[in-house]
């Protein structure tokens, strides 16, 4: 939806094996000493599997048993409570259990657009009746003919509206189905169906009334099945009833069914039965369908993103029905290995609180990029073969200081490599100090452990670039290759990702149960690997217009980028 | 984030609100700001469009602004209206702290909570409620009376939640470095 933004910075969690990497250096312990140059390997973001395994700090969580980060795919997720997210009430597991996931009150959304259905009273002074109206497309219940007569319990209103509705049409017509269903189970308007199979001609029906009807027609299959396999050796018949009866009943509950016999007997029967799922599948009268079509036009038809939205895929706009609104979870999570719970949010719908949040950005050190100099460096266009001088923060969560060392392959992996050199790879960032220092602002910015005038901004090698209390900047280099021309590129490699190591060695005091004694320090560490994406490399002249680039030399502008990227590129053929 | 501004550009109050010379405020005596709020230039705030009738205890406030709130240019606040019983009306509208409402958007909800981000050229429909943590996509469409829950991500035209925010969407959301820079 949103087009990149550049630069981004990614970490990989690692909760995937070798994801990126040939060996499986990822089954050592964090306690183990990693070396980077004796591991060899750099995390590869160009990889396949990679794009799984990278996340944005913002999404991940830590467990402190794991000493590891945790992403949305190494969790597991367990439901505080159900609510409503447009009436904003919470919905017992129970009523889940035995209503659905989507609230029984007033809230539907637009089966057009999508947007929130309100109630609204379309007599004098605020009377009935009422009906659902959209405010964006103004679609309302009325176009598809039904109205309410108070503007409460409308999901039982309207259940009752289309009962009547297909009783009244039921009644008018042959049913194809065994009758006594179809008036017998209460309708959902919600949706409990959810087959996409017809009987031969529902084009008169009514929605809801396909799904009774099918519904009567499968039973009776199924009741027929049931005979047959009766007298039959295989023994399917009951796993058939206990099938039947999965469906039939209110309880919900999943029993399990046995292994697989219904199978086995659809396949012992001759084609007689098969013969009458077909014609359960043959949808609608053809001719009956064109004709409709037709008067509606292409405008009177739906959209596949309303028709499937729908549970009865309508064809026809007037056949939509309003959208009672999906319910959403708030949950707790939990550490998929050792099962420390990571985040447990305050049950109450509408609060933002967390009794337990453990999110990465409060125990790894973060890194972020700017431009050196904002008049030489455009993300969207960097300049092959030219040398891009960005910063590269690093900032520490923890209240111990802490010991980094940054690593990078020299040249990042993919078929046309950057060149990338850090200038001080190995520096000390400062602690994090209480958050009534921060208040107090810059005055108490002061901290005599990061020696001042350490960073001087000259950009020499193997010197900070700048520091602070608990950040330090060092300068990141980035020669961007230069992309052939007569090659089809795809879009990925027109993009620089830099993978960096970050490691970083603390002592901190040595947690204790009984939390009186702050005795001993222990040496701790972590490590991940970061992917920088920091830009698109510029398109050359006429790199995707070969036969006219003779033409279009004169009036480029980016052909002096051309012409100093010829040094480097003899470099590279080297 | 925004250019530095020339000196002058910004009257300071009292609570540390700084709103630009070349705002556009209308009914100052029916608007509240809960201090640190940044209101920069051709932001046009509707105060002047309160309650009609009895101005009783609560009736003169038109719109309640928590703190460090942050209005780019142009955009616009504006109570939201109705025909109730036959008489047209303006009911107040409340901003929590931290709502951020970027270049052109257009906002006539009835509530915005806290820490909530709204995208440049956004429309925030009438009586809309929008809930804590919430960030709102550049150039959508908010239908009138529509209720976003907390964490939530929205866009498109109409506006859908289109994805849950994670557990650290309040720090991402804060403003408060931002009224640092201005
Ligand atoms: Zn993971
Ligand atoms: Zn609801
Ligand atoms: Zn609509
Ligand atoms: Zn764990």
């Amino acid at each position: 939806m949103n087009a990149p933004v550049y630069p981004s910075i990614f970490i990989a969690c690692p909760c995937s094996d070798n994801v990126g990497q040939k060996a499986p250096t990822r089954s050592r312990t964090s306690n183990d000493e990693i070396d980077p140059e004796e591991e060899g390997q750099a995390f590869n973001p160009r990889a396949p599997r990679s794009t799984f395994s990278l996340f944005p700090l913002e999404n991940l969580l830590f467990c402190e048993d794991c000493n590891q980060v945790r992403c949305p795919r190494c969790v597991l997720e367990e439901i505080v409570c159900y609510f409503c997210p447009s009436c904003l009430f919470e919905v017992p597991s129970s009523t889940v259990k035995s209503e659905g996931n989507r609230c029984t009150r007033n809230c539907f959304s637009c089966p057009i657009c999508f947007a929130a259905l309100s109630v609204t009273a379309t007599g004098e002074e605020q009377t009935g009746p009422f009906i659902l109206l959209c405010s964006h497309c103004l679609w309302s219940s009325q176009d598809i003919g039904i109205d309410f007569e108070k503007p409460t319990s409308i999901t039982t209103q309207l259940a009752q509206k289309l009962k009547a509705a297909n009783a009244s049409s039921a009644a008018s017509l042959t049913a194809p189905s065994p009758d006594s269903l179809s008036a017998a189970r209460p309708l959902s308007p919600l949706g409990a169906g959810g087959t996409y199979l017809r009987p031969p001609s529902p084009s008169a029906l009514p929605p809801d009334q396909t799904d009774e009807a099918e519904f009567g027609r499968l039973k009776a299959h199924y009741n027929q099945q049931k005979a047959l396999a009766s007298g039959d050796d295989y023994g399917g018949s009951g796993s058939l009833s206990r099938l039947m009866g999965l469906y039939s009943s209110n309880s919900g509950r999943l029993r399990s069914y046995g292994s697989g016999a219904l199978r086995e007997t659809v396949t012992a029967r001759n084609k007689s039965e098969w013969r009458e799922l077909e014609q359960l599948r043959t949808v609608e009268d053809e001719e009956d369908v064109i004709e409709k079509m037709k008067n509606a036009g292409f405008h009177g038809t739906t959209s596949q993103t309303q028709r499937i939205v729908q549970t009865h895929s309508p064809r026809l706009l007037d056949e939509l029905r309003p959208l009672a609104a999906l319910l959403r979870t708030k949950r707790s999570k939990r550490c998929r290995s050792c099962r420390h719970i990571l985040v447990k949010p305050e049950s109450k719908v509408g609060s933002i609180r967390h009794r337990i949040r453990l999110v990465a950005g409060s125990y790894i050190p973060q890194i972020s990029i700017s431009r050196l100099d904002h008049t030489a460096v455009n993300y969207n266009n960097l300049q092959p073969g030219s040398t891009h001088q960005f910063l590269l923060t690093v900032t520490n969560p923890l209240y111990d200081p802490i010991n980094i060392t940054l690593a990078t392959p020299e040249k990042t992996p993919g078929q046309y490599p950057a060149t990338v050199y850090i200038l001080c790879p190995e520096f000390e960032v400062g602690a994090t100090t209480d958050v009534w220092d921060e208040a107090l602002g810059p005055e108490a910015k002061a901290n005599p452990k990061v020696a001042k005038g350490k960073g001087k901004k000259t950009g020499l090698h193997a010197t900070i670039w700048d520091s602070g209390r608990n950040w330090t900047t060092v300068v990141l280099e980035i020669v961007p290759p230069l992309l052939p021309e007569d090659v089809e590129l795809g879009d990925d490699d027109h993009i620089v990702k830099v993978p960096i190591l970050v490691r970083s060695v603390y002592e901190a005091d040595i947690e204790r149960e009984d939390t009186i004694g702050k005795e001993g320090r222990e040496k701790k560490e972590h490590s991940y690997w970061s992917v920088l994406e920091v830009g698109r490399i510029a398109k050359k002249r006429g790199a995707d217009e070969e036969g006219v680039r003779p033409m279009s030399i004169m009036s480029t502008t980016s052909s002096t980028a051309a012409d100093e990227t010829s040094g480097p590129r003899d470099r590279s053929l080297r | 984030m925004p250019p530095k501004q020339v000196k002058g550009e910004y009257i300071e109050t009292d609570t540390g609100n700084k709103v630009s010379r070349k705002s556009n405020i209308l009914g100052s005596q029916n608007i509240i700001l809960g201090g640190k709020t940044i209101i920069q230039a051709d932001c046009t705030i509707r105060g002047d469009l309160r309650r009609a009738g009895a101005p009783g205890q609560h009736g003169n406030v038109a719109i309640a602004v928590g703190r460090y709130c942050f209005f780019a240019r142009s955009s616009v606040l504006k109570p939201p209206g109705k025909t109730h019983r036959g008489a047209f009306s303006f009911y107040p509208m409340k901003l929590g702290d931290h709502v951020f409402i970027g270049e052109g958007a257009v906002v006539e909800a009835a509530m915005v909570g806290n820490f909530v981000h709204i995208g440049a050229g956004a429309v925030i429909g009438k009586f809309a409620i929008i809930k804590d943590c919430v960030r709102i996509e550049e150039g959508t469409v908010v239908a009138p009376h529509t209720v976003i829950p907390p964490f939530s991500r929205v866009a498109g035209r109409p506006g859908v939640v289109v994805e849950e925010l994670p557990e650290t969407a309040q720090e991402s959301l804060e403003l408060k470095q931002l009224y640092r820079v201005i």
